[in-house]
C-alpha cells in the first residue's frame, strides 16, 4: 500500500511542474486571444474539438506528432549528454533531403529501396552533425553557435538544390520542390483515407529505442555521465572525444529519420521550406524540455504540442487568429518549465549549473 | 578590381555590421559578467518590431528608436530575472524567450496592424541618411560613407565608451571582476547579482538599437523573423573578439562583409547560396578563431 502511495508520490513529484507549466502556458494564450478581441473559451473549444476530439483531426495531430516526436528524441540524446545540438533542423533537411534524392534516383523499388534510402539519408544526417563535433573537437568552436548556423546553411543549399538541379520540371513557376518519390517506397498508411502512416510506429520504436540505449547500453551510459558530471566520467574513463562524436552523429541520424518520416509518409517530395515553416525541430526541442529531457514525456508533450498546431490551425481558418499563437503557448509554456528545473533538476544534476558555482575556497582572499 | 564596386562593398559591409555590432557587445557585456544570454535574437527581433510600431502610430523615427530600445531591455528583463536572479537554464530561458518573441511578434503584427507576414508602409518615417559636409564629395570616401544613418555611426562610438568604462574605470573594473570571480567580487562587497542583471538589461538595450537599425536603416519594413539568425552570429562574432569591445568591433565587421559580399554576389550566383554566405563565414571563423575564445 505504501510502495503504491510512494509511487503515485513519485509520478505527482515529476509530473507537478510540466502541469503547472502548462496551465500557465495556456493561461497566457488565455490573455493574448482576449488580446486579439475574441471569446477565449470559445477559441480553446475549436482548438481541443479540432486536435483530439475527433478521429480525423487526431490522426493529423498524430501525424504532425511523428517528426516532432523524433526530434524531441534527437534533441534530448544530445543534451542529455550535455552537448547542445539546436541544429536539428539542418540536420533533418539535409538527412531528409539527401534520402529523397537518392529515392528518386535509386533503381531499386519497394522495401529494399526505402530501407537503402532511409541509411543514405541517416548517414548524411549524422555526417552533418559530425561537421560540428570536429570543430569543437579540433577548434574548441562553439556548438550552440555552430549546429544553428548549420541550420541556415542547410536550409538555404537545400532550397537551391530544389530550385535548379533537383527541381521537379512538371511543377509550376512558383513551387521549388522536387519530383515525387516512386510509389513503391512510400510508407503503409495504417488508417485508409488518412495520414496516419508507418511514422508514428517509428517514433514509437525511436522512443523505446533511446530507452533502451540509455538504460541498459555501455554508450548510454557513458553519454548520460558525461552529461551529469564531465570530469566524473573521465575520471571513470570515458573517452569524451568518442562519445561527443557518437553522441552528435546519433542525434544527427535520429533528427533524420523525423524528416524522411515527413517525406516517406506524408509529402512524398522535398518542397522547399516545409521543415523549417513547420519548426518541427524547434517544437520538437520544446518538447524535450517541457518532458525534462525522459523520452516517455517527449512522446506525450510532443503529441500535446502537435495537437496545440493542429488545433491553431483549425483557429486560423475559423476565426483568423495567426498559428503563431501555438508558438506563443508552447514557449511560455517551456519557459515556466524551465523556471522551476533551474531549481531542481539542474541545479541537482548540474548540466546547467547557474554560472556562480564553483569549488568551495575558490576565493584567495 | 572597379573603385567604385569596392567603395559599393564596404559601404553595405558598414551598414550590415551595425545591427550585429551592437548585439556583439551586447553579447561581450553579458560574458564579461559570466552570463551566457543566448535570448539576443529575441531580444533583436522585439527590438526591430517594437520600432516600427512605435513608428507606425507617432511618425517619429526617434521615438521609434527609443522604443525599440526599451523593447529590447524589456525581453533581456525577463533573461535578467528568471536566468540570472532565479537560476533557470540558460539554454531554456533563451530558446524559449526566441520563439516566444517570434510567435508574439506576429500575433501583435496582426492584432495592431491587422497584416501577417510582413509590414511596410510609405507613411513609415526612415532614419535619416547622413552624408558627411566636405567628406560626401571625395570620390572614394564619399561613396564608402554615403547614406550612413547616424546609428551606424553610434555604434562605434558605443563600443570605444564600452572600452573605455571596462577597462580605464574603477567601476568597469568591478564589473569585470564579477565575471572572473563572482565569490572574490561578492566578498569586495561588489553587488554581484544587481551588476550581472543590469548588465543583462544593457545588453538588451543594445540588441534592441541593432533591431531599430534593422528594420529602420537600410529598408523601412518589419517582416517575421527578420533578424535571422543575427542574435546568434552576434554570439560568434563576440566569442571570436574575445569579449573585448575593440576586437568584437573587428569581428563584427568581418560578418559584415560576409553578408555584403553575399549581396554584391546575387547577380551571378543564385540568391541561395549567396544569402547562405553570413552563415558559411561564421562556422569558418569559429573555427579558426575559436581556440583562442574558448571561454565558452
Amino acid at each position: 500500500m505504501s510502495k503504491v502511495k510512494a509511487n503515485l508520490h513519485y509520478i505527482w513529484k515529476v509530473l507537478r511542474q510540466p502541469l503547472i507549466a502548462t496551465a500557465i502556458g495556456l493561461m497566457a494564450g488565455v490573455v493574448f486571444i482576449l488580446f486579439t478581441g475574441k471569446d477565449p473559451i470559445q477559441v480553446y473549444g475549436i482548438m481541443f474539438e479540432k486536435s483530439f476530439f475527433k478521429p480525423y483531426y487526431l490522426t493529423q495531430t498524430l501525424t504532425r506528432a511523428t517528426p516532432i516526436i523524433i526530434c524531441g528524441i534527437a534533441t534530448a540524446i544530445a543534451w542529455r549528454a550535455g552537448y547542445i545540438n539546436i541544429g536539428v533542423e539542418g540536420q533533418m533537411i539535409s538527412g531528409a533531403f539527401a534520402a529523397t534524392i537518392f529515392a528518386i534516383h535509386n533503381p531499386i523499388q519497394g522495401l529494399l529501396g526505402l530501407i537503402l534510402s532511409m541509411i543514405v539519408g541517416m548517414t548524411v544526417g549524422a555526417l552533418y552533425a559530425s561537421i560540428v563535433s570536429v570543430l569543437n573537437m579540433k577548434f574548441q568552436a562553439s556548438i550552440v553557435i555552430c549546429t544553428l548556423m548549420l541550420n541556415y546553411v542547410a536550409s538555404y543549399i537545400a532550397s537551391y538544390m530544389s530550385a535548379y538541379p533537383f527541381r521537379d520540371p512538371a511543377g509550376d513557376g512558383l513551387s521549388l520542390m522536387t519530383r515525387q518519390i516512386p510509389d513503391s517506397v512510400h510508407f503503409p498508411i495504417l488508417w485508409k483515407d488518412t495520414t496516419f502512416n508507418l511514422g508514428i510506429v517509428i517514433a514509437v520504436l525511436v522512443v523505446v529505442g533511446f530507452l533502451f540505449v540509455s538504460n541498459r547500453m555501455i554508450f548510454g551510459y557513458e553519454s548520460k555521465m558525461t552529461g551529469l558530471n564531465p570530469n566524473f566520467a573521465k575520471y571513470g574513463g570515458v573517452l569524451q572525444n568518442k562519445v561527443m562524436l557518437k553522441t552528435m552523429a546519433l542525434s544527427g541520424a535520429v533528427a533524420a529519420l523525423a524528416g524522411m518520416c515527413e517525406i516517406f509518409g506524408y509529402k512524398y517530395r522535398y518542397l522547399d521550406g516545409m521543415f523549417t515553416s513547420a519548426s518541427y525541430a524547434w517544437t520538437g526541442l520544446m518538447a524535450a524540455l517541457i518532458a525534462n529531457l525522459h523520452p516517455i514525456g517527449i512522446l506525450f508533450s510532443a503529441i500535446f504540442l502537435s495537437g496545440l498546431q493542429v488545433g491553431g490551425q483549425a483557429i486560423q481558418r475559423t476565426s483568423s487568429i495567426p498559428i503563431q499563437m501555438s508558438t506563443v503557448i508552447q514557449s511560455s509554456i517551456t519557459l515556466f518549465v524551465s523556471v522551476k528545473l533551474g531549481f531542481q533538476f539542474f541545479k541537482k544534476t548540474g548540466i546547467f549549473k547557474p554560472k556562480e558555482v564553483k569549488p568551495e575556497g575558490g576565493g584567495e582572499e | 578590381m572597379n573603385t567604385n564596386l569596392l567603395a559599393a562593398i564596404i559601404n553595405s559591409t558598414i551598414r550590415s555590421t551595425t545591427p550585429v555590432l551592437l548585439a556583439a557587445l551586447g553579447s561581450a557585456i553579458c560574458s564579461q559578467v559570466g552570463v551566457f544570454n543566448i535570448a539576443l535574437e529575441g531580444q533583436i527581433l522585439f527590438g526591430s518590431f517594437v520600432a516600427i510600431i512605435a513608428n507606425h502610430y507617432t511618425a517619429n523615427v526617434y521615438i521609434a528608436v527609443l522604443a525599440g530600445v526599451l523593447a529590447g531591455a524589456l525581453v533581456a528583463a525577463f533573461v535578467s530575472v528568471l536566468q540570472v536572479k532565479y537560476k533557470a537554464a540558460d539554454m531554456v530561458i533563451g530558446t524559449s524567450l526566441n520563439l516566444l518573441v517570434s510567435g508574439l511578434t506576429s500575433i501583435l503584427l496582426f492584432t495592431l496592424l491587422g497584416v501577417k507576414g510582413s509590414y511596410s508602409s510609405p507613411d513609415l518615417v526612415m532614419l535619416p541618411k547622413i552624408n558627411l559636409p566636405i567628406i560626401k564629395d571625395v570620390p572614394f570616401l564619399g561613396r564608402m560613407l554615403e547614406n550612413l544613418t547616424f546609428i551606424d555611426y553610434a555604434a562605434y562610438l558605443i563600443a570605444v565608451l564600452i572600452f573605455i568604462y571596462l577597462y580605464k574605470t574603477i567601476s568597469g573594473f568591478h564589473v569585470q571582476s564579477v565575471g572572473q570571480n563572482i565569490k572574490a567580487a561578492n566578498s569586495l562587497g561588489i553587488k554581484s547579482l544587481r551588476i550581472q542583471m543590469w548588465t543583462v538589461i544593457a545588453s538588451g538595450a543594445l540588441c534592441g538599437l541593432g533591431g531599430a537599425v534593422l528594420s529602420m536603416g537600410q529598408v523601412i519594413l518589419f517582416t517575421e523573423n527578420m533578424s535571422a539568425g543575427r542574435g546568434f552570429i552576434a554570439m560568434a562574432s563576440a566569442s571570436v573578439g574575445m569579449n573585448h569591445p575593440l576586437f568584437v568591433m573587428i569581428s563584427s565587421l568581418f560578418f559584415g562583409f560576409c553578408q555584403a559580399i553575399g549581396v554584391a554576389m546575387q547577380n551571378t550566383i543564385p540568391s541561395q547560396l549567396t544569402l547562405a554566405t553570413p552563415y558559411i563565414g561564421t562556422v569558418i571563423a569559429l573555427a579558426i578563431f575559436g581556440r583562442r575564445s574558448a571561454s565558452k
